[in-house]
């Protein structure tokens, strides 16, 4: 007998979160709930770069193509590499570009560029994609802090992610997926006075505020807010409770687990939610490093796609999954691979995209792209469209300079659109 | 033991990177396997390295190479799994699943009837040379990075541990810590081992490889365990240079008694050294190739060949060759008179 559950037991112990029995999901009052439910994204980044390669484009028997083989996926023609057989079996849930082609080959820059959409130089900080969702979409109904970033190591509240939206849209960063030291009201304080001290700390903020700029308030005051939903909401970052098979699912891993108190983040209706995972800069031993780097990414992103479509809520949740960068096709004499933004690919899947396919080619080298290549801007347009939202006709006023949320002279990947 | 003072005498090109190059019994072949599905050849006559056509029908990339102990059976393997023994360039025998994937090392055994095969499907797995039956077959667990015959059969696994069996793969017969091979960075697991080696007639047997301190863009020192294979215990430590120095890719015991390693660097660029096995004295070092990834000695240990990396082969970005194309990175195969 199989020890790992299955995606139908998830539909059923999430039952009583989603507040009734197995009639109601049948029910159309059930499904036009699950319509109205809030758009959410879940971004994962593999900070350091994952080879195409050896992951989404697999070029096996080539020149530059590695040691691993391919393997079918579950749409017919689209093959990935060996190291991803679940998600493999999930491609039917995918849609993975294969013709991105950014600017930056370096970290330094290049995490920056990618994560703001590497817009036009207009003398502002761009936002990261997060921060836009979090303006532009809201906390919505869970009323929980709208940007997060679940992360190996510390965390903090990442105001510089927000750029010209003003630091309150900023990201919550969870190091190690914990929640904030002493977020809980000490033992010893009574509602009551913690009540009370909130009303003290309203008053003299709005006496602070009438003296200084509003969006430096606004961002004081939110922190203060999100910290009282997060005190309400404390069992989003407690994972124990959870039955020990879904902890092997995802992986025993620090991003496994991560995952899953993404999932829970989710599930609790936080708009935006980050994973980072970090090393996959592998410019030297590529293929052992991705030999067991991949397989657990592999492991935990394909049991949260089964996971968010159980549920139901891979249909509202827009899923993403990039570097900065690729890696070089050559191989270099430490066996690494290097920078390579040239060719390279992202996966998607849920709200707004379309499932089961693949966009844009590399050639046979895997050194050029083949067919239209994509900027990170483009992606951008592709998700705040994915999403709802029109990136050309939401504008910033910046001392009177309209600025649009993404690079104004990108269009989205209209193969990607569903 | 003599201190020797290998002689670079030439270098020769290579179309392709090498991860292993053996000579035959007779010195007259130089054989190769690395980064594409094929084997290459030489004709060697002391001075110069002959072109020979290559064996295709692999897939994915050449892994592994043995040559048989007295006769010219090649024994070659790939990254897909498969296995094969060739004379000429005829095919004796052939599997083409061997392993699933990466088929890591091949050993041969003293007297060339029985080879081994690690793989990173965990399995380890003694064959037939002359006829590629299988005899034997282990499943060790996790990723096997190495492997070697004697009297009986030693291999390891990507955490360092290291084991000694019957060479029919009955019976356990000792353990080696090899942990020190081994380093989980993250998601990473960082396998350091890559050679085992037995010497003093099967008394020692030697763990060569690295200590890794970091993933992704390794920084390791190149280390070489020493154990006495009757009590298991690890007896002696060597690592040579700085964390930038990275794997000890290819360790071969001379006749003089010394032993020749290569490593490969990260971010250095790596080295051959020669070492006193009875200290821990390097008393011979050659830091001017770049990312030395094999070596093989003549027989009689006259000559050596080193396989290295062409140099600036790293670069982020679309570097390109001065006609403007993107050529992959080659191995430089140089000859030392030892």
């Amino acid at each position: 007998m199989n020890p790992l559950c299955t995606p139908l037991e998830h539909t059923f112990s999430r039952r009583a979160f989603l507040g009734g029995g197995l009639g109601m999901l049948a029910s159309p009052i059930f499904a036009e709930a699950m319509q109205q439910r809030d758009k959410q994204v879940l971004f994962v980044w593999l900070d350091g770069g994952i080879s195409q390669l050896e992951s989404w484009d697999p070029k096996p028997n080539t020149e530059f193509g590695g040691p691993f083989r391919s393997i079918k996926t579950s749409v017919p023609g689209i093959h990935f590499c060996e190291l991803m057989p679940k998600l493999a079996k999930q491609m039917h849930k995918l849609c993975v570009v294969r013709s991105m082609s950014t600017k930056d080959n370096a970290h330094s820059s290049g995490v920056d560029r990618i994560q703001r959409g590497d817009p036009k130089n207009r003398g502002v900080i761009y936002p990261h994609f997060g921060a836009g969702v979090a303006k532009l979409l809201g906390p919505g109904s869970s009323g929980l802090p709208p940007h997060v970033w679940i992360k190996p190591g510390s965390g903090g509240f990442k105001v510089e992610d927000a750029g010209f939206l003003g630091p309150k849209y900023g990201s919550l960063a969870f190091g190690e997926g914990k929640p904030p030291e002493n977020l809980l009201r000490h033992p010893e304080i009574s509602a009551e006075r913690d009540a009370a001290r909130n009303d003290l700390r309203k008053m003299l903020d709005q006496r602070f505020a009438s003296q200084r700029e509003k969006r430096v308030v606004e961002a004081n005051t939110s922190v203060f807010d999100m910290a009282e939903k997060l005190m309400a909401r404390a069992d989003i970052f407690d994972t124990s409770k959870l039955p020990e098979r879904d902890r092997e699912r995802y992986g025993r891993h620090d991003f496994g687990q991560h995952m899953l108190v993404a999932r829970q983040m989710l599930e609790a209706g936080v708009r935006f939610v980050k994973v980072t995972s970090y090393g996959w800069d592998t410019h030297g031993d590529n293929f052992n490093a991705h030999a067991g780097m991949v397989p657990k990414f592999d492991q935990a992103f394909s049991a949260m796609l089964e996971d968010l479509e159980a549920s139901g809520l891979l249909k509202t949740t827009l899923v993403i999954c990039l570097s900065e960068f690729g890696r070089t096709p050559r191989i270099n004499g430490h066996v690494g691979r290097d920078h390579w933004p040239a060719a390279w690919s992202i996966a998607m899947a849920g709200q707004g995209v379309k499932h089961g396919i693949v966009v844009g080619e590399t050639n046979e080298r895997g050194t050029e792209v083949k067919s239209e290549p994509f900027d990170i801007g483009a992606a951008f347009h592709t998700w705040y469209h994915a999403l709802g939202i029109d990136p050309l006709k939401t504008e910033f006023d910046n001392a009177g300079q309209p600025l649009p949320i993404a690079h104004d002279d990108m269009l989205p990947i209209q193969e990607a659109l569903a | 033991m003599i201190k020797l003072e290998p002689k670079p005498i030439t270098e020769f090109p290579s179309e392709r990177q090498i991860s292993a190059v053996r000579f035959s019994a007779d010195g007259t072949i130089l054989a190769a396997v690395g980064y594409e599905p094929a084997v290459r050849r030489w004709q060697f006559d002391g001075k110069l390295l002959t072109p020979l056509p290559a064996i295709g029908g692999f897939n994915g990339y050449t892994t592994a190479l043995a040559f048989h102990p007295k006769m010219s059976v090649l024994f070659a393997a790939d990254s897909w799994g498969l296995l094969r023994a060739v004379e000429g360039d005829k095919t004796l025998w052939q599997h083409e699943t061997a392993h699933d994937g990466w088929l890591r090392q091949i050993a041969i055994s003293p007297d060339g009837g029985r080879i081994a095969t690690c793989g990173k499907d965990g399995f380890v797995r003694v064959w037939d040379a002359g006829t590629g039956k299988n005899l034997a077959e282990h499943q060790a667990g996790e990723d096997v990075y190495a492997v070697t015959v004697g009297a009986g059969i030693v291999f390891g696994d990507m955490r360092g541990r290291i084991e000694a069996w019957t060479l029919d793969l009955k019976r356990k017969e000792m353990s080696f810590d090899g942990a020190i091979l081994y380093k989980l960075d993250r998601l990473q697991d960082i396998g350091g081992l890559r050679v085992l080696l037995f010497i003093d007639g099967g008394k020692t047997l030697l763990a060569a490889g690295t200590t890794p301190e970091n993933g992704a863009t390794p920084e390791s020192i190149p280390t070489i365990l020493f154990f006495d294979t009757a009590s298991g215990k690890l007896t002696k430590t060597v690592t040579h240079g700085t964390n930038k120095e990275g794997y000890v890719h290819d360790l071969v015991p001379h006749p003089s008694g010394c032993l020749m390693a290569v490593t490969s660097g990260s971010p250095g660029s790596g080295m051959l050294f020669l070492l006193d096995p009875a200290g821990k004295e390097v008393f011979y070092e050659n830091k001017k190739m770049a990312n030395c990834h094999s070596l093989a000695l003549h027989p009689g240990g006259k000559y050596a060949i080193v396989t290295s990396t062409n140099r600036d082969s790293n670069g982020n970005g679309k570097t390109l060759a001065k006609d403007g194309t993107y050529k992959t990175n080659t191995s430089p195969l140089h000859l030392f008179e030892v």
